[in-house]
């Protein structure tokens, strides 16, 4: 016993050393951002492992050093805010094309003109002032159950509040940000009037309590619970690849429904990328920023979180090809961010939870 | 009033270092106090109008359940381990602890992993026994849900600092219950809760903060509460000001129940004072009652560990082969050494200032010791900008002293070091090491230390040669509670590492946030087994003392 707590005692000893060393060797990089190496500092909410093999070859090919922090968005964003002209980030990257506004809005980010960057990202897909570029794509789309709905029944996210569909539809809690972009994009399409009439016919015609996230919601369709769901593509994607065998089986009972294709399109949003205003190595964020939107990077970069890519040259994954081409929302996509205060404020109206 | 002789008096070296500590946790704190004072906007009231009333119902809901359920299994437990003797009793004492090292958000994850359409039971009853299942009876999503996750998975908090109050107990108290006639459960609601009632009331404070400011698992249930009131106003308004205020109104409902708790217990010190501290003699139940007991530790041990443990292994092993790699061992590292330098460091904080207090019983250190747990009660990632807010002025101004070692240097060094992790994590977790450390030096009281002082020692001295010994096993419930809590720790930890820095937590969080429990599994199962050896082994520091 004794010799067991020594053992333990010695051990952090040794990694609390160990740790300290190498801490200093990571600070000394970050010390002299003038010396030999170049690097460039990201703040980053997507926490994909291929993302980091795709930074690995970015300084294989630049020298570029990548120094990264991950944390969810808002807080990122605050970080970057508080951080003020000392900060060391120079790249900020973001899930949601509505938090990269509000960066925008905060002035954290700088406008960034490059050939490559117009050439690789559609002007849909960027940032009016060109502070931020989307780099992957994904659709907001309706999940159904393939035993009990027949994909023709289905039409529009506006249907979904129709009498037939009472106390069937489900999906996850307004606290989400994908609920509350898709609300923002209705605020701007339709105005706020109607938009609260949409989100209040949802809540009429919900299965359950909102609970749960976007996989929860296709496996309470499978169950039985509801027969719609709300949700990404890409959770679609990852239950077809999940690694258990039950979750893969679930998604292989749901279809992928895209609404609007008469009307307005499918509400999509993107991940995307910007410069901060106060980087001290923009020119690398810019290269890598570029090298993500580039041919060779998009595809990886897509497919890690089964995403479409923003390249036009490039194709998307099989999966994503299976379920065929769909027209998006003609809006600009920063009016997310835009809209987002009072989407909640609607979402609290109408209690939806 | 305070006359000049008597400030002089007490001024020495534990007095200077506390008050230090607690002015540094103020300024950290200032500006967030700061903002109380704004006056409301347009958000305030909508937050008022739609959300304060179902929000703070739903809070109080489940904190009152928690806090009783998480007192009456860990008062229960720490009772039994410490009075009877069952079959793997020695086991029970340490394993008891286990479900504490699992983070509510994952023990939420999967629970309802293990509940849902997809999860074994109901594979089993759909595919094995061909029942078709109403998914009503396996909804966790909920209040009562939420309830359970928090109790089953936070009542340690409450076992440990009760069982290690009651151990060091004078066994003559418990003797002299059973002589006057007394059965066990007399003796237990007689004279050991009403005893051990400061240690309860600490732990149970412990277990409502948690709640309060957990924010995984009642997003992921969608279950609104006060802290979801706290994000929305911050991150969708945009707005600061509502954020803290609501975060101060969480403060003050938190200090008015520590200080009325305070009040309450008055003047009734029940500290002993026997130089004899004698293990108890347990006693040997026999028959059915027995099986009662250890069947009851059996039940809580299961829900709170082994079944989630089981469940998180099943996954582990479907997903080991995409996930796991040398990284691994990095992440370790770092999540071990990190948590072991900062629980190092507030044990000491806590000790010196708990030292204080009991040394300078006047107003001065009962506010110290509310000051202590205020990074506690607030938000993580409240805390979080505070901090960061702090050190980027604290490096600005220091600009021109990093310039004299290297002229190449960035302003922002502390801010973007390790170094401001650990002093959130010190400002955040305090109260954790302070409230039974505090609740230690209640208990030995301050007989000896004055009599060391008669006898001519001075404060150091006499807390060196006497009262850190009696005070181990409060030391080392201390650095139980602290060490686990860090590895396991989210927000702070996301937000405040610098660059390049994981840890096992942040690595397990990134996956469950993408909705990848599976490949999340092995690092939670990575901070249970560290867990589980750190218990393991400070419990046997701990035994060796009792022999």
């Amino acid at each position: 016993m004794k010799k067991l707590a020594l053992i333990f005692i010695s051990i952090i000893l040794i990694a609390s050393i160990a740790v300290g060393c190498t801490n200093e060797e990571g600070n000394s990089e970050l010390d002299t951002p003038q010396g030999n190496k170049e690097v460039v500092n990201v703040y980053t909410d997507r926490h994909y492992d291929t993302d980091e093999e795709l930074y690995k070859t970015f300084t294989e090919e630049t020298g570029i050093k990548v120094n990264i922090v991950k944390a969810d968005s808002d807080e990122l964003i605050e970080r970057l805010s508080r951080e003020g002209e000392s900060t060391e980030a120079d790249v900020l990257i973001t899930a949601d094309a509505g938090r990269l506004d509000r960066a925008k809005q905060k002035e954290l980010l700088q406008s960034v003109e490059s050939e490559t960057l117009s050439k690789n990202v559609p002007d849909n897909l960027k940032d009016v002032d060109s502070t931020w570029y989307g780099l992957t794509v994904r659709g907001r789309v309706i999940v159904y159950s393939k035993d009990r709905v027949n994909p023709d029944e289905l039409s529009t996210y506006q249907d979904l509040t129709s009498e037939k569909w009472n106390g069937k539809v489900l999906v996850r809690s307004s606290s989400n940000i994908y609920n509350q972009s898709l609300l923002s994009s209705f605020i701007e399409l339709y105005g706020e009037e109607e938009a609260e009439k949409w989100a209040k016919g949802i809540v009429n015609n919900m299965a359950r309590n909102p609970q749960g996230n976007d996989r929860d919601q296709a496996k309470a369709v499978v169950a039985g619970e509801g027969d719609l769901a709300i949700m990404n593509t890409y959770y679609m994607g990852k239950m077809l690849n999940s690694s258990d065998p039950q979750e893969v089986e679930v998604a292989n009972e749901v279809g992928v429904f895209f609404p609007n294709q008469n009307t307005d399109g499918t509400h999509i949003n993107v991940s995307g990328a910007g410069v901060t205003k106060n980087a001290k190595n923009p020119e690398q964020g810019i290269k890598l920023i570029e090298f993500l939107s580039s041919e060779k990077a998009q595809e990886q970069f897509a497919e890690a979180n089964y995403e479409y890519p923003v390249n036009d040259n490039v194709n998307p994954s099989e999966l994503l090809q299976s379920w065929g081409d769909f027209n998006t929302q003609d809006i600009n996509l920063s009016t997310l961010g835009e809209h987002n205060t009072d989407a909640v404020k609607i979402f609290d109206r109408v209690g939806w939870k | 009033m305070i006359s000049m002789g008597k400030i002089r008096k007490n001024v020495n070296l534990w007095s200077i270092l506390s008050t230090l500590i607690i002015l540094v946790i103020i300024i950290t704190n200032l500006n967030i106090i700061q903002n109380l004072f704004n006056k409301p906007n347009d958000n305030w009231t909508h937050i008022r109008e739609y959300l304060l009333k179902d929000y703070l119902i739903n809070t109080g809901l489940l904190i009152l359940f928690t806090g009783v359920i998480s007192l009456i299994i860990g008062t229960s437990l720490g009772w039994i381990i410490t009075v009877f003797e069952f079959p793997l009793r020695r086991i029970f004492k340490w394993a008891l602890v286990l479900p504490m090292a699992i983070p509510p958000y994952i023990g939420a994850y999967t629970y309802s992993g293990i509940l849902d359409y997809t999860g074994i039971i109901q594979i089993f009853l759909r595919e094995r026994l061909g029942l078709t299942i109403n998914q009503g009876y396996f909804d966790i999503m909920n209040i009562p849900g939420a309830v359970f996750i928090f109790s089953i998975l936070l009542y340690p908090y409450i076992y440990l600092i009760t069982k290690s109050f009651l151990e060091k107990q004078s066994s003559s108290l418990i003797e002299n219950g059973r002589v006057l006639g007394n059965n066990p459960f007399q003796i237990f609601i007689k004279i050991l809760l009403p005893i051990s009632r400061p240690a309860i009331i600490g732990g149970v404070s412990l277990v409502v903060l948690e709640v309060l400011n957990d924010y995984g698992v009642v997003k992921y249930f969608g279950i609104p509460v006060f802290s979801t009131a706290i994000f929305k106003s911050w991150f969708s308004f945009g707005d600061i000001d509502s954020a803290i205020r609501l975060s101060s109104v969480l403060l003050t409902i938190v200090f008015f129940v520590l200080i009325l708790e305070k009040i309450l217990r008055g003047r009734k010190k029940y500290s002993f004072s026997n130089s004899k501290i004698r293990p108890i003699k347990r006693y040997k139940i026999k028959g059915i009652s027995k099986w009662i007991v250890f069947l009851y530790s059996l039940l809580i041990l299961s829900l709170g560990f082994i079944i989630p443990t089981l469940q998180l292994i099943r996954w582990s092993i479907m997903s080991f082969t995409s996930v796991l790699d040398y990284e691994f061992i990095r992440l370790i590292i770092n999540s071990i050494s990190v948590a072991t330098i900062t629980t190092l460091l507030i044990i000491i904080i806590a000790i010196v200032i708990s030292n204080f207090n009991r040394i300078e019983s006047g107003l001065i250190s009962k506010i110290y010791s509310k000051i202590t747990s205020i990074g506690y009660s607030i938000p993580g990632v409240v805390i979080a900008m505070a901090v960061i807010l702090l050190l980027v002025k604290v490096d600005n101004s220091l600009y021109g002293v990093y310039k004299i070692f290297n002229s190449n240097t960035p302003k922002l060094v502390m801010s973007t070091s390790v170094f401001m992790l650990i002093f959130a994590y010190i400002i955040r977790f305090l109260a954790i090491g302070f409230n039974p450390i505090e609740s230690g030096f209640d208990k030995i009281g301050k007989q000896f230390f004055e009599a060391s002082r008669t006898l001519g020692k001075n404060v150091t001295t006499t807390f060196l040669k006497v009262d850190l010994i009696m005070l181990k096993p409060a030391i080392i419930t201390g650095f139980i509670l602290v060490f686990v809590d860090i590895l396991k720790e989210l927000p702070l930890t996301l937000i405040l590492r610098p660059f390049n820095f994981n840890t096992l937590a942040t690595k397990s969080f990134e996956y469950a946030n993408d909705e990848m429990v599976q490949e999340a599994a092995i690092s939670s199962m990575l901070i249970i087994i560290i867990s589980a050896i750190a218990i393991y082994a400070l419990f046997s520091l701990e035994n060796k003392e009792v022999k």
